[in-house]
């Protein structure tokens, strides 16, 4: 019975946002997580090996069409300098301060996965940057392909990262993702906040009627708020229906990124003096 | 002494859940099929060696799969995995258990376990699934992962755990 109140204490005060672990839970978090990294990763690597005998045939289309997106990198690119340099230019002559310039500067940092939880309720996987390396709690974490997850908690050397599919607004501390599509940026709005795993679909809400978003979207960060960093992928829209309570719509949307047997992901930092004003 | 190697071991077998055996699960069943190889152990341990050891060896494993794996809240498993070697000890300690026995309770204490642990999400409102989704979806594929480990490993942790905590069962042998 005294086991029993023990036990709901200690979830209950777990449950809450902590910024720091205790020294019992850092010291444990990071030793085996130590050596959980010795195996995840050589894992990987032999099971990559067959993946990539059954992948060769598809390789040549994939090259084509990396192809095609070069070429058409490189062109956007000569644009993008244009625009870039106009702006920079604009902002000089507006007065920005120096904290409004950096607010849209992030620094990728690449991080390896070093273990992952199997748990439907509580997955999450490990990944060795900590706090020694200014990771910080609900940082995004995303893939080559989108956006992939959350840090949640952070120990000194390696932190854990919830993925999007662990989105749930029911839950005692809810994240939300204000997001918006790609090429109507300041037209399109709405808020990830829940994941379907009957479906596996994330569900976009509070989606204005008069919204241009349509199926085939693709659906990025809108970086409002400035929780989230801005410009990251999400997913694509599949379909769009009414919501809840007849007045928003809802959007389900298929995620970009795999969330599964990831190797590799990169934390998205946002510049020093971007968070210290921006910090809710 | 046996019970240092059977920690050691669950150890290992800790690290081998969270490492290798993802890269083994075929794609469609991923995030449905949870290995609890640690809690099979367990219950041996609380099938041949006793309730308390069972009790303890389920606190220690289950906290450290809490804090390594730390999202939303800590001692869900511990709580779940000691009670579930404590129950099944205090059920079964001094009976003999043939493998047929041990099999099935294996069985239902990992039922009772995933349920638990369930349960223990949907009253802090992190689970959202209804119970009878999540029965059929995550639990019962689980169920005959963990039926065939424990099959596998039957005479190897008999042994270990035999032979280890209760001189007298030793002796007998």
């Amino acid at each position: 019975m005294i086991g029993l109140i023990v036990f709901i204490a200690v979830m209950g005060f777990s449950l809450g946002k902590r910024d720091k672990l205790s020294w019992p839970e850092n010291f444990i978090g990071d030793s085996v997580t130590f050596v959980q990294q010795w195996f995840y990763k050589p894992a990987g690597y032999i099971a990559g090996l067959f993946e990539d005998i059954r992948m060769m045939r598809d390789i040549y289309q994939e090259n084509e069409q990396l192809r095609i997106l070069a070429s058409r990198y490189a062109r956007d690119r000569i644009t993008y300098n244009f625009l870039q340099q106009e702006n920079e230019r604009l902002k000089e002559e507006l007065d920005f301060t120096e904290r409004q310039k950096k607010m849209y500067q992030y620094r990728y940092v690449i991080a390896q996965v070093v273990a992952a939880n199997l748990d439907p309720n509580n997955s999450a996987f490990k990944i060795n940057l900590g706090s020694t390396d200014g990771i910080k709690p609900d940082m995004a974490v995303v893939s080559t392909d989108g956006l992939v997850g959350l840090v949640s908690r952070v120990f000194p050397l390696y932190s854990t990262v919830t993925p999007i599919t662990e989105l749930n607004p029911d839950s005692p501390n809810p994240r939300a993702i204000s997001a918006t599509v790609m090429d109507k940026e300041g037209k399109s709005f709405g808020i990830v906040e829940d994941y379907d795993k009957r479906t596996g679909m994330l569900l976009m809400n509070r989606i204005a009627e008069n919204d241009p978003l349509a199926e085939g979207d693709v659906v990025i960060t809108s970086g409002l708020g400035n929780v989230f960093p801005r410009g990251l992928e999400i997913g694509t829209v599949e379909s769009r229906q009414v919501g809840d309570y007849g007045l928003t719509y809802t959007a389900a949307i298929k995620p970009s990124a795999k969330l599964d047997r990831l190797t590799e992901v990169f934390v998205v930092i946002p510049s020093e003096t971007g968070t210290s004003g921006a910090a809710p | 002494m046996n019970l240092r190697w059977a920690v050691l071991f669950m150890f290992l077998l800790f690290i081998v859940e969270s490492t290798i055996v993802p890269w083994l699960i075929p794609d469609a069943l991923y995030g449905r099929l949870v290995p609890h190889f640690v809690f099979v152990f367990v219950l041996y341990s609380a099938l041949y060696t006793g309730r308390h050891t069972a009790l303890m060896l389920g606190l220690f494993f289950g906290l450290l799969q809490d804090i390594v794996f730390y999202g939303n809240m800590l001692g869900v498993h511990a709580f779940s995995m000691g009670l579930g070697g404590y129950l099944t000890g205090l059920l079964l300690e001094r009976k003999r258990s043939p493998l047929l026995m041990a099999l099935s309770i294996i069985g239902f204490a990992s039922l009772l376990y995933d349920s638990l642990v369930y349960l223990i999400y949907k009253v802090f409102r992190i689970a959202q699934e209804p119970y009878a989704y999540f029965l059929i979806d995550s639990i019962m594929p689980s169920l005959f992962l963990q039926l065939g480990f424990a099959l596998a490993v039957y005479i190897p942790a008999r042994r270990l755990f035999e032979g280890s905590g209760k001189p007298s069962a030793g002796q007998e042998e």
